[in-house]
């Protein structure tokens, strides 16, 4: 565990395990969520859902709904369809989707109706009343029966095909080519299961319209709260300036709170209608059967090599499961997100990946879940792949990774599927890693055990990120660039607010935003008071996912910083009487060349700016900086399973887990280790324990906590976790991001060691979640053989 | 999730007296256990309003059932629709009704369920507890209203 600080005094503050200063406020119960606020005359939403996947709507009959005392009103998409607010736009603005159904529903709980009435209850109950009449459909669960275009999902598309798009990238012939040529190969369908961020705080709003001022006030469970509102306008055609957008204390997001939802948008369609505030806060259920889902890829892997071991080709071709609307959150260029980082740490001389995405009867998503836009499909595409490689050319994995990683000398590194990596040492990481688990010492064990026919694995995941999303030359949602933004205004006395354009649900950025602006100029962190999530007053910004506000948001601090030092040094010049070119920034205070007696400390500056400015010069002493990054950044870890299978049972123990993580330059490493250790937590409920399931008939069968399982302190193992450093260099502050690495890189060296703990049962692959059920049941059909 | 059950039952009544019983809606309704109220609307249907606890899904489901005797007089056909509280049930159900002895009557029985939403996620042991615990207090009440005693009462 790192030491931590209260308090840097100003100096050092990067780097420093200070402890977080949002959390007193969330210790002692004063954390303020969306469902914590009450407005005068506020009423409430309540949706109706559709039980079956796939049905023609005959008729809605609101009638028995309100006769329930309490309820208001009942709204259908006919209702929205007067206001043109039947159909919203999706993410990247490809696709459009339903906010209450039309005509028919295409999901299981898909959103048919809202009720709107005086308490929670009445609308709850007024719900359960909406007379639903439907014509059942036969569903499409399967991407792959999709694909055979019998049944047309989509009849509002102009194309009459369950096909969304193809999309690929990298140089087909010549993969192909080599490929067929290689001595030794693996092809292997390799499914990343669709699974759910599951934030502990599911998603709501309170909308509040104002009769008398004209405004309308969304206090929302964002992201993104800047995206949200122009999204709103939009739609809407209320103008921005009569949107404000309020994000409170988010109780997790994971991606799942980036999205707009069609509770959001009858709330806020109900209270500019009726003038009174309307509030939605979904149930558990409805945020884990209607809300933005991740993954759903199924990967063909293919790998060739020589036979001593040097790879020489990757292919991936994927179908991607996209459910009843494209509404994956990806940019807009981006259709299949960064999943073109397949080729990961690895030095492939060629490469090409394709993806085709089909419409089915299931609830829309594909959300960024602790992810940058599918990277985590890819990097557990690719470290699956090699470790089926590794051991079919019977090499150990290590020195199969080895042998193939990119050397620290070729960065920056062009990919073969068009990145540029930015910086990294892999066979230093790796190294480091197999030293800390002594990892020959465990492969001497598990031998020993195989004799006995005990069941050990060793999993290894070394796996490259890109995010940071990103440079506004290639990143847009719906026009807008991924820049981000921060604002800093020092106050007379030495004591700042930091605002940015990012929206923390969990990260931390009160404390870490506070420790860049604080290095950067010479103030106490504890004396800068960060403040994101309202439009009303924070910059511009894109938000916070796919890790990138420490890379965009975390350099507009930093550069913003720096304008504000520069004003600084103009003033430290007029106190100091000295030439402008004399004066210096050392040891966090203005001092004249060589003259370290006569310093002056940023409090002092910010007091002249304020009572004693520099001729010509402007008053006070505040900057904005928007942050357009350059290139994104490519953080990358080493991480290493050890577990133990009980063949009888299929019982997984997680023995040991490194993570070895290097995201560049760390701001707070207490901070970082927090992440890393919730994000080995996901990554470990992914691989064992986590998909959202249907049966033949659409059914959802993962509607709760009861079957969807999220990890506690009991089943989670015990995280080891290091770190090495080679600092982005194009980034202000050499940081590349570490939100999502742990996520990211985690299943595969789960799955990995699961896999090596089998091998002397001929198992070579077993799709995630790793149950004991699938598990007992390859040693069964094994011992069976 | 589509669930399947099968059966025989043996009724102590003869072959016409259980064929007049089991075609009349109201007394169908009133052997179906949990059922809070019940609406004949012609010879052939009735509607439910039956409590239901299924695991975490519990309240009132409604049902409609159409009744239908095909007319060789040896077989009864029935059909249950219905749900609530997001959960829809449809059940199909037939019967081939056989005259063992003047008064025994024999039920060859099959069903196919099939339920979405939430109840299709409780889980196939739970649902199936329930179904078995419908399906046999049903038939209990039908041969305790059937019975000789019943009969003389």
């Amino acid at each position: 565990m790192s030491t931590t600080t209260e308090s840097t005094n100003g100096k050092h503050a990067m780097g420093v395990s200070m402890k977080r200063k949002e959390d007193p406020r969330f210790i002692r119960g004063g954390g303020k969520y969306l469902d914590d606020f009450t407005l005068p005359g506020m009423v409430w939403l309540s949706l109706v859902h559709s039980p079956y996947p796939h049905a023609k709507i005959v008729k809605i009959d609101k009638t028995p709904a309100l006769a329930v005392p309490g309820v208001l009103a009942v709204l259908t998409g006919e209702d929205l369809a007067a206001h043109n607010l039947a159909w919203i736009p999706t993410f990247h603005g490809y696709d459009k989707q339903m906010v209450l159904a039309v005509g028919k529903v295409l999901y299981q709980y898909q959103e048919v109706a809202g009720v709107i009435a005086t308490s929670r209850e009445a609308a709850q109950d007024g719900a359960e009343m909406v007379d639903v009449e439907y014509e059942p459909l036969d569903p499409v669960v399967s991407p792959f029966d999709s694909r055979e275009d019998k049944i047309i999902l989509r009849d509002d598309r102009e194309n009459k095909t369950n096909h969304i798009y193809h999309w690929e990238v990298g140089k087909q012939d010549e993969t192909n080519a080599a490929l067929a040529a290689s001595e030794v190969s693996i092809k292997e369908r390799i499914v990343f299961q669709r699974c759910h961020p599951a934030p502990l705080e599911p998603c709501g709003i309170l909308a509040d319209m104002s009769p008398a001022t004209g405004r309308l006030t969304l206090y929302l469970t964002s992201q993104a709260p800047h995206a949200h509102r122009t999204v709103v306008s939009l739609v809407t055609g209320i103008p921005e300036d009569k949107i404000r957008v309020i994000s409170p204390d988010l109780g997790g997001g994971f991606g799942n709170k980036v999205p707009v939802y069609p509770g959001y948008v009858v709330a806020a369609a109900a209270s500019v209608v009726i003038g009174v505030p309307v509030k939605w806060v979904e149930t558990r259920t409805e945020n884990l059967t209607c809300t933005g889902f991740a993954r759903d890829y199924h990967m063909d892997v293919e790998i060739g090599a020589t036979k001593e071991g040097r790879v020489t080709a990757l292919k991936v071709s994927t179908v991607a499961d996209h459910g009843a609307f494209d509404a994956a959150a990806d940019p807009t260029k981006y259709p299949a997100g960064l999943f073109g980082i397949v080729t990961g740490s690895y030095d492939f001389p060629t490469a090409f990946t394709q993806l085709d995405a089909y419409f089915t009867n299931k609830a829309p998503g594909g959300v960024a879940y602790r992810c940058s836009f599918r990277v985590t499909e890819a990097s557990f595409a690719i470290e699956r792949g090699m470790e089926l490689l590794a051991r079919k050319l019977n090499m150990d994995p290590s020195e199969f990774r080895l042998k193939n990683f990119v050397k620290k000398e070729q960065f920056p590194y062009p990919s073969p599927l068009g990145f540029v990596y930015d910086s990294g040492d892999y066979h230093m990481t790796l190294r480091k890693a197999l030293d800390i688990v002594g990892y020959d010492d465990l492969r001497k064990e598990q031998a020993e055990k195989r004799k006995r026919g005990e069941l050990m694995g060793i999993g290894i995941s070394t796996f490259t990120e890109a995010v940071g999303a990103g440079p506004s030359k290639h990143f847009d949602i719906m026009g807008i660039k991924m820049f981000d933004s921060a604002e800093i205004r020092v106050h007379p006395t030495g004591s700042a607010i930091l605002r940015a354009g990012t929206k923390s649900q969990g990260q931390g950025h009160e404390t870490t935003w506070a420790q860049i602006a604080a290095e950067e100029l010479g103030l106490d962190p504890q004396n800068i008071m960060v403040e994101e999530g309202d439009t009303d007053t924070a910059p511009y910004g894109l938000g916070t996912y796919a890790s990138r506000s420490t890379p965009v948001a975390g350099g507009a601090i930093a550069l913003a910083a720096r304008k504000i030092r520069e004003k600084a040094r103009k003033i430290a010049a007029h106190l100091l009487e000295a030439p402008l070119d004399d004066v210096e920034w050392e040891n966090y205070k203005f001092q004249v060349r060589g003259q370290p007696e006569n310093a002056l400390t940023m409090q002092q500056i910010a007091f002249a700016a304020y009572t004693n400015p520099a001729p010509d010069s402007e008053p006070g002493l505040e900057a904005t900086f928007y942050y357009d990054p350059p290139n994104l950044t490519f953080p990358y870890g080493a991480y290493i399973a050890v577990v133990d299978v009980d063949r009888e049972t299929g019982a997984v123990s997680v023995r040991r887990f490194l993570a070895i993580d290097d995201c560049g330059t760390v701001i707070n490493p207490m901070v970082v280790e927090g992440q890393i250790h919730g994000g080995l937590t996901e990554g470990f409920a992914i691989a064992f324990m986590q998909e959202i399931k249907y049966d033949e008939q659409g059914n959802n069968l993962n509607t709760n906590f009861t079957d969807y399982l999220v990890p506690t302190s009991l089943e989670s193992p015990k995280w080891e976790t290091s770190s090495t450093c080679t600092p982005s260099p194009h980034h202000p502050i050499g940081a590349k991001g570490v939100g999502e690495s742990p996520n990211v890189g985690s299943p595969a060296a789960f799955v990995n060691a699961v896999m090596d703990a089998l091998a002397p049962l001929g198992v070579t692959h077993i799709d995630m979640p790793l149950t004991r059920e699938k598990i007992w049941q390859a040693c069964r059909q094994s011992t069976t053989a | 999730m589509n669930l399947e059950y099968s059966g025989t039952e043996t009724i102590p009544a003869g072959k016409d007296t259980v064929w007049a019983f089991i075609t009349n809606p109201a007394n169908i309704a009133s052997c179906m256990p949990d059922v809070l109220e019940s609406t004949v609307v012609d010879p052939r249907t009735f509607d439910a309003v039956v409590q239901v606890g299924v695991g975490p899904v519990r309240g009132k489901f409604k049902f409609h059932v159409v009744l239908d005797p095909q007319p060789s007089g040896d077989r009864m056909n029935m059909k249950i629709s219905g749900g609530g509280f997001g959960s829809v049930v449809d059940l199909n159900a037939g019967a081939d009704i056989k005259s063992d002895a003047p008064n025994s009557t024999t039920l060859d029985w099959t069903g196919q369920a099939s339920m979405r939403g939430p109840v299709a996620t409780v889980g196939g042991r739970v649902i199936d507890a329930q179904a078995k615990r419908v399906i046999s207090t049903t038939f209990a009440n039908v041969k305790a209203k059937l019975s000789p005693a019943a009969a003389t009462t």
